[in-house]
Formats: C-alpha cells, structure tokens, sequence
C-alpha cells in the first residue's frame, strides 16, 4: 500500500477570514427545530448556521469549517447534538452541531460521497457515493470516537454496480432503499444487511428517495422528470407522477405520507398527493435548480436550498386546498405559483466563474456570478483590489505584459472561491524565478527569488519544525519578505485525490499540528520551506551568432551554444558578447581593441545589439521572455548579435 | 490449383498482348466503354499506396473531381495532387482497357512529400490514405487562397486602394470538393450527471475509425461506436458549469454523413506484453449496401444532412498478412456491376460472393488473415 501512495500536493484557499455568506450552491438542509436553528450545507465546502426565527435580523451563526470540497448532504442527529456530513473531498464528518466543531473523519469512502441517509429510532446513518459503496454508521459510536480510540466498524451494503445518487431510510431502520445511475432502486433491510429487492422503471439516475415511517411505500425522483410512488411489501410501482418538466432532484413527504413536495432542474417547488397525482400546485418557482428541501418547523413552509447560494423560506398551501382544478387550467403555467415572495430570504454570496492568471503568473483576474471583477496576489495568498463590474476581457486585456514566467501553480475553482495547488501533476512549483525587486519585494539588485519556494515558507512559517534552525543555529522563520493571511487553509492531499490533512496557516503551531504535518508534509516541501534548500535554477539553452549584417569573418559562422539562467536579461548576453567575442577582438580586429579602452564607461548594450528572429531586443527583457514572444519554439533557440561602435 | 494457374499464363502468353484473361472474363460485349483496368507497379513495398489509390479511382465522385482538377489546372507546380491527377488521368486515357502502369513520378513525389514515407517499407495504407486526402485538401486551399490574393490585388491595383491582405472569411471556410466527398460530422454529447447539462461538441472527420469485435459486422461495430459513455472515477469529466470534475456521460453520434463514407477497421492493435501492434483478424461482416442508425436528425438543417442515406460498398482495401509492418496491400473494387481485384500490377475479375473471404475470421488461431482494412462506401443519392 505503502508505495501505492500517490504523490501529495499542498493547497490553499484564497479568502476572507469570515465567509458568512455561502459562495456557491447549497446542497443540503437541516433544521433544528428546537434551537430554531437551519444548517446549510455548501457547495463552497463550509457548512452555516442560521437562525430561523424572527426578522430581518442578521441570521448568521457560525459556519463549520473542515471540509475540502462539496459539502453534499448532511443529517442532525442526537436531537440536534451531532451533525453528520457527506463531501466530494471523499470524507464523511462527525460535528458537535451546537460547537461546530469537527469531532471525527471518517476515510472509508474512496470517491465523492453525495449522500446520506438517517433512521432516527436506531441514530443509524447510512452514507454512500460514487465509489458504489454503502456504509452504515452507529452515530453513538462515532460521536464517542477518539484521537486514541478511532476504529470504527461499519457494515456495508454492497452489490451496487454503479454509483449511487440517493439513499433513504425509515426512522425506525428497517428499511434502506439506494437510487443510482443503473435506474433500478435497490432496497435492504438494514438489520442484517440483506438485499431484499431491485425495483426497475426509471430510464435515468434516481436522484431523490422517500420512505414512508412503517417502510412499507417510498416515492423517487429520477432524472427521466418523473416520480414514482412504490408499494414496497408488493415490490410494484403504484403510480408515476409527471408534474415536472424536467429532472426531479429533490423530495420531501409529508409526515403521513400523504402528499409529496418536489423540486428539480426546472426551478419549480411542486405539492401532489400521492394517492391522486391530478391534485398538485406549484408552491413557487427559484431562481436555480433546487437541490433540496425541508419542512419549517410548524411545517407550514418549506426550505429551498438551490444551486444559487441564496436560501429561501416559501409558505406551503394548505393541504385541502388542492384540487384537479389546477391541472385543469395550465399544467406549468408559472403565473400560476402560489407564492411569488418567499416567506424568508438568507443572501447568498457570489461564486468566482472565470479566472486568468496573468502573465506575470502572480495575479489572477477572477469573474463571478454577479459580474464584480476582483484581482488576486497568489503569491501573498490575499485580495488585492475590487474592480466592481467592470467588463472583464477588458480588464485582461489592460493587464497584458510581454514577459513570461513558467506555470507554477494551478488554479480551481470549484468551491467558488480560488483555491491554489502546488505539485499538482505536471507542474513544477519551483519552476517561477524572479527579480526580487520587479516582484516588489526588495529595492536590492540582482537578488533572484523562487515564487513556489516564497510562498511554502509563508504557508508554513509558523510550523515549529525540529530542523528549522540556519547554519548558524538560529531559527528560521519564513521567507523574510512577506507573510499569508493566519486564517488561510492549508490543504494537503493526494494528487486527483483524497484530502489528507487540512488546517489553517495560523495554527500550524500547535502540538498536535505539528505533529500531523510531521506526517503529511511530503519532503519536497519541507526541503525548500523548512531546510531553506534553494530550488533547482532552470538553465535556457541557446545558440549566438553574429547577425547577418555584421559577419566579417567566415570562422564566425560556428554556432555557440550556450546556457544560461531563463531568467537573465539580455543585457548579460550583451556583456557576454562584449567581454568573450567582441572584446577578444574578432569582429573588426585591430578597431575593436583600439577603442576598448573608451568603452570602458560604456554598457554592453551601447555597444552591442542582440536580435531574435531580425527583432532588436529591450536589454532587459529576459531569455525565457524572448523565446516565448519572439522565439516562439521551444527547440533552436537562437540569438544574433550586431557590433553597433567600432 | 498450380495446374490452372500455369493453363493461365500459357493462354495469356499464346494469346499475346491482343487480349487478356481480364477482358475474356469480363467478355468484350460487356467490358464497359470508357472504362480501363489498369494495375499499377510495385516499387518496393508500395502496395499500401497502389491499393489506396486503385479504390479512389473507382470512387466515381472523386475520380471525377481529380479529372476535373487536370483539365482545368495546365500549368501549375508539381504537387501530389498534379501528380495524382496525371495518374488518373493516364489511365483513363489509355488505348488498352487492361494492362498495368507505373506510378512513378507520383510516387517520387510522395516520398518528397513525406519523410515517413521515403522508404522502402511496408506503410500502413490507411495512414498513407488519411495523408493524401488531407494533403490534397491543403494543395487545393493553398490555390485557392493564392488566386483570391491575386485577384484582390488586381481589383486593388485597378480601384487603386490598397489590398490589407487578409482573406474574406467565406474564402476559408467554404468546403473544397474533398470536404464535399469524404468529409462529414461527429457530435460528442457530454452530459454531466450533477447539473445534467449537455454540452456537444461537432467534429468533422474524413474517415471513420471503428473498433473490431469477433463475430460482428459493421453495422453492429457502427452502433458500439455510439455507445454511451461514463466518464468517473479517474476520469471525472471537467464541467464548466460546476466549474469541478463530476461523473458524466457522453455520447458520439453522426450529424452529417458524407458522400463517401471511408471506414477504417481498428485491425492494428497495440498489445503491451509485446511491445508491438498485433493484427486483429476478427471476423467483421461488411454488407454491400448499409444505413448508418447513429445520426441524429437536425430538423433545420439543408439537404446534405441526410440521415437516411444508403450506401454502397464500392472499395475495400484489403490487408494480407499477420501485421502492420509486413505484408500486403491490395483492393478489391467494384465497377460497373462486377467485382474486381487489384493486386499490385494484376487485376482480376472476382465474384461477388468472393468478397465473404475478406471478412476475417472466426478463430484467432491463425495470425495471417486476408481482411478488409479500409471500406469505401458510396451514397447512392450520389452514384453517377
């Protein structure tokens, strides 16, 4: 297994100490209802808590941070004590809901865990994903884990052949059906982890199950637009209601499983009864696609969660006020909702779409959903300026500069907000050497520094590291130059993969920081951030010639090849060209040593020009620059030189 | 077997250069006027092209256009399309109805062409064809741009404004006859299985590449090729709508056919234990006539989407031998109702029935096979 471990990369998120607002879709919802308190589970991997009663007071608790993707679905239990969430970082967490703080991970899954389900009688909940796996949890025993104690023996459920988009169970768990990709419900009895049935009439994913209390009915939302109502003692589909246009990816019964509430990619909340589809009413229509929903307390409104951030609160029709009259009129005339304002309204915040990195490869430009054009300093980890709505391809287009520096970091922005990686796959981290002063961070000549090398000294600056001592005893701390914001994450994990550890930079201090970092941190990165060893420089090979107007001699005509740093300006080979060939008095023979002794006070660029593909170059653009923009190949990489006084 | 083979030789020998075993076959009543069967010779290995270019000659369509292209272009530069051109234009021009030919200058001019090809190695026809289609379709958008330069400098001259250089757009992106005779549309249809949006994407193609199953045919190993997709585990497809990598599924299906529809049989397989490309001799049955069931109808479209197209085969390049790089090349064509074979410099006539030897077959056995490697078959809507 040992050597099966995949490379490890290192990330960070680009953010705000404090995100009250969720900068992404919002995947799943949990209401307590005797706190009055709502947990939203984000698609920015942070989940909030909010207060449902009152105003228009601010109803922002706390967000419950850990996760390192989306945060995909999420169950209360314990009466409100202990929530459980499932993420696309691969993990299912344990939280102290009231605290909200992370109690346990749980690393059983090997993909993208989307779902959970909860049988309240028993605290049992049940979690599975993409990896077709489904595991059952005792929530008593994963609250009572610690860092000692932390085994955990599940059962799975195993036989399903594709990945599962949905799961549901009854309260008292004697029942656990699973909707996936191959169309088919697959329903077990919990108990004894037996597979009791497979039932077929979806054409597309299931994305929403329900079961009724005594597990006797279930209801499914499928991609194929319909739901279905299954009689599961008689294993047959009982009726399929076609109220949605599009795919169904959300459902909610009500307590005596009499009518259904639906919602899915055609933005519409739908109430039905079960057993006379031709009684429903469009309860409102969202903005996005609904991704999830849950009863008010009183259960006389329902929580929509979408993939916008936003979160609303939409009052509910009483239950005999549906008739047939309303499919009689328009089957999905969307003037004929019931309610056109939500009952509560919690803002979202907005998720980066678009982004460049400039061609500096510090700054990246970022677009988001609501237009606002933001630049970013990767290399301090922090915002440097909101532009507002600005037009966008403008603005890159203004933030042009001829020079060119290697890829040293990749970008995602999969949570909404900009997360950075280094080592991910073929890019090398260390690869960006700059001119300490054009990167604004000293006024000294001549002193190259590393941007990846910079940068994992600020991440882990306050790391207290055993080898983080100089060759003359004294401890080390972080790059001299600059620091990243303490509230920033740090994330390790496996490249394509599994997150292993994540923290943020400020607390890398701590005992018990320490000593899990000892254990992450793969030694790439502790050479360069803690041993201070400098990255390898990259050398540009490159041929020099006498331009075509200044050949003298027909011994010239040999190609120097050469090799330098790809970060040095012109004007070295210039010096080079003077002090090697000029200056040895080959070109121009007698002439040149004459007047050698006059040039002295001249620069090397006063008295030769270098030309790239009949281009005269700026002395102080660098190599690696030349042969981007001018040179534009990667092999042959030439240089002429012209003698411009004699 | 050697018996009539040597009563063959004899005959044509005794019966001189006056007439053929072909034409005796063919009968001089039916051997079609204005046609000529002429076999090409081999300079070393250069069956992957003389089969290529005996089953475009009988692609009457593209026949036709390469005439067309000699008649109307007198003095222009050697390319491989001049040389192609005088090529067919010497066969169909000849006194003799059968005899053979050498390719020579077009041959010469290949090897210049291409640096893969100047040797005296086995090539790999379907290689040699994707080249030539390719490379002729490139000669004739570099004449046409060259002569809309010229034209524009002419009316700039005349209207004595400056010429920017630049091509109006139409001029680049209208299709050449190549375009019209081989090329045709694949759309890729992704759909991501979080927010289920399909994203296509259209691709255009000179011939298509099919997978090869033992015991099939090509119209089965047509439908796989459209087979749904998942994209997962590793291999998440990057959505930008949920700007991640989510599961998806996708899907290739044809939106445009093409006059010519030139299948290529993914016969060469690349096998890691060996290091090397094993050929795969799996039985696939071509049909004479063939409807394609993976389109997609476009409603708005104009005519030449034409999703209910019937073919007809009317070439087959066929591979001898147990691997790419050794070997032989030759086609079996059809012309005026009956079957031809085109070995290198002989021609026969074959019956229909015949063509079943070329399938594959059944056993994997045996490593040398006599298979179909390139199919060609034509539109009727187009048949001449």
């Amino acid at each position: 297994m040992a050597n099966m471990r995949k490379k490890t990369q290192v990330s960070f998120v680009i953010r705000d100490e404090e995100e009250r607002r969720h900068k992404n879709g919002v995947s799943s919802l949990q209401l307590d209802p005797i706190q009055g308190r709502l947990y939203s589970a984000g698609r920015d991997g942070i989940i909030r808590v909010w207060h449902t009663g009152g105003g228009t007071q601010d109803r922002y608790i706390q967000s419950m941070e850990h996760h390192t993707d989306w945060v995909n679905d999420i169950v209360l239990c314990c009466g409100g004590k202990n929530l459980i969430s499932a993420s696309s970082d691969t993990t299912v967490k344990v939280w102290n809901a009231p605290k909200g703080f992370c109690m346990s991970t749980l690393r059983t899954h090997k993909d993208y865990v989307r779902t959970l389900a909860y049988a309240k009688d028993k605290e049992q909940v049940a979690s599975a994903g993409l990896d077709r796996a489904i595991f059952l949890w005792d929530v008593n025993t994963l609250t009572a884990l610690t860092a000692s104690n932390n085994t955990v023996t599940t059962s799975s459920l195993v036989g399903n052949k594709e990945s599962i988009y949905s799961l549901a169970m009854n309260p008292p768990g004697t029942i656990l059906v699973s909707g996936s990709t191959e169309k088919v419900l697959r329903v077990w009895d919990p108990r004894n982890c037996s597979r009791l049935m497979k039932l077929k009439g979806h054409s597309d994913n299931v994305k929403a199950l329900v079961v009724s209390r005594d597990g006797s009915q279930c209801v499914s939302g499928s991609s194929d637009g319909t739901i279905k109502l299954w009689s599961l003692s008689q294993q047959r589909c009982v009726s399929t209601i076609r109220v949605h246009s599009e795919a169904v990816w959300a459902l909610l019964a009500t307590e005596n499983f009499t009518h259904i509430i639906s919602g899915g990619r055609d933005r519409l909340v739908i109430i039905t009864e079960l057993r006379n589809p031709d009684n429903f009413m469009i309860v409102c229509e969202e903005t996005a696609p609904i991704l999830k929903l849950c009863f008010t307390a009183d259960q006389q409104g329902v929580w929509v969660a979408t993939s916008d951030s936003d979160i609303n609160c939409w009052k509910l029709p009483p239950l005999n006020s549906l008739n047939s009259d309303m499919y009689n009129q328009n089957n999905y005339n969307t003037n004929n909702v019931y309610q056109t304002q939500p009952l509560h309204h919690i803002a979202g915040g907005r998720a980066i779409k678009h982004y460049t990195v400039l061609n500096g490869k510090r700054h990246i430009l970022t677009k988001d959903t609501a237009n606002n054009v933001v630049l970013y300093d990767v290399l301090k980890a922090c915002k440097v300026e909101d532009l507002g709505e600005v037009d966008y391809e403008e603005e890159v287009k203004k933030c042009f500069k001829m020079i060119y520096v290697p890829n040293w970091f990749n970008v995602d922005l999969k949570t909404g907000m900009l997360t950075i990686h280094l080592g991910q796959d073929e890019t090398d981290c260390f690869s960006a050497w700059v001119s300490a002063k054009e990167a604004g961070l000293t006024t000294e000549m001549d002193q190259k520094v590393n941007f990846g090398a910079l940068l994992l000294q600020a991440l882990l600056e306050h790391w207290n590291h055993p080898n983080r001592v100089n060759e003359a005893g004294q401890k080390v701390i972080g790059n001299n130059f600059f620091s990243v914001p303490l509230h920033t994450p740090l994330i390790f994990s496996e490249v394509g993969g599994r997150t292993l550890y994540r923290l943020q930079v400020g607390d890398a201090g701590g005992e018990t920081e320490s000593n899990l970092l000892m254990e992450t941190v793969p030694s790439w990165v502790v050479d360069v951030a803690i041993e201070m060893a400098a990255p390898k420089l990259n050398k540009l090979p490159f041929y020099l010639l006498p331009h075509s107007s200044c050949q003298s001699k027909q011994d010239r005509q040999k190609k120097d090849r050469l090799v330098a740093n790809d970060f040095i300006q012109c004007r070295k080979v210039a010096e080079h060209v003077v002090e090697k060939i000029v200056g040895g008095g080959d070109v121009n023979g007698a002439s040149a040593a004459k007047n050698s002794e006059e040039s002295v006070n001249e620069s090397p660029e006063e008295r030769v020009e270098l030309l790239c593909c009949d281009q005269v170059l700026d002395p102080n653009m660098d190599l690696r620059t030349v042969r981007h923009f001018i040179w534009k190949s990667s092999v042959e990489f030439t240089l002429h030189y012209r003698v411009l006084k004699q | 077997m050697s018996i009539c083979q040597d009563l063959g030789l004899n005959f044509q020998q005794r019966m001189g250069a006056n007439i053929s075993q072909l034409e005796r076959d063919i009968g001089s009543e039916q051997f079609p006027p204005n046609e000529h069967y002429f076999g090409l010779v081999n300079f070393g290995n250069t069956c992957y092209s003389n089969s290529v270019l005996q089953a475009l000659y009988f692609c009457r369509p593209f026949r036709e256009k390469v005439l067309e292209y000699k008649a109307k272009n007198k003095r222009t530069k050697e390319t491989l399309l001049t040389c192609l051109a005088d090529l067919f234009y010497s066969i169909a021009t000849q006194k003799k109805k059968v005899g053979s030919i050498a390719p020579k200058k077009f041959i010469a001019r290949l090897r210049k062409e291409k640096e893969e090809f100047d040797n005296y190695m086995q090539q790999d026809a379907h290689e040699f064809l994707n080249f030539l289609i390719n490379h002729i379709n490139e000669i004739i958008l570099a004449e046409r741009n060259q002569s809309t330069l010229k034209l524009q400098k002419t009316d700039g001259n005349k209207e004595g404004v400056t010429c920017n250089g630049t091509l109006p757009q139409s001029q680049n992106t209208d299709p050449t006859w190549v375009h019209e005779i081989f090329q045709g549309t694949l759309t890729s249809e992704t759909r991501c299985l979080n927010c289920e949006t399909v994203s296509s994407k259209d691709e255009h193609f000179f011939d298509l590449q099919v997978d090869v199953d033992q015991n099939t045919s090509i119209t089965h190993c047509l439908k796989c090729f459209s087979d749904t997709e998942t994209l997962c585990n590793d291999n998440k497809f990057k959505c930008d709508n949920c700007s991640s990598y989510q599961e998806a599924q996708k899907r290739m299906r044809v939106k445009k056919l093409p006059l010519i529809l030139a299948l290529h049989l993914k016969r060469f397989k690349y096998m890691e234990q060996y290091n090397r490309h094993i050929k795969v001799s799996h039985r696939v049955v071509f049909p004479l006539e063939l409807r394609l069931f993976n389109t997609i109808n476009v409603p708005q479209s104009d005519d030449a989407v034409n999703p209910d197209r019937l073919y007809d085969l009317v070439a087959v390049v066929v591979h001898c031998g147990s691997g790419p790089n050794r070997g032989h090349y030759i086609s079996i064509v059809k012309s005026h109702g009956f079957w031809l074979l085109f070995d290198d410099d002989m021609v026969d006539k074959i019956d229909a029935s015949a063509i079943e030897d070329f399938y594959g077959l059944t056993s994997d056995i045996q490593k040398s096979s006599e298979t179909g490697y390139i199919l060609f078959y034509q539109s009727r809507d187009a048949s001449c």
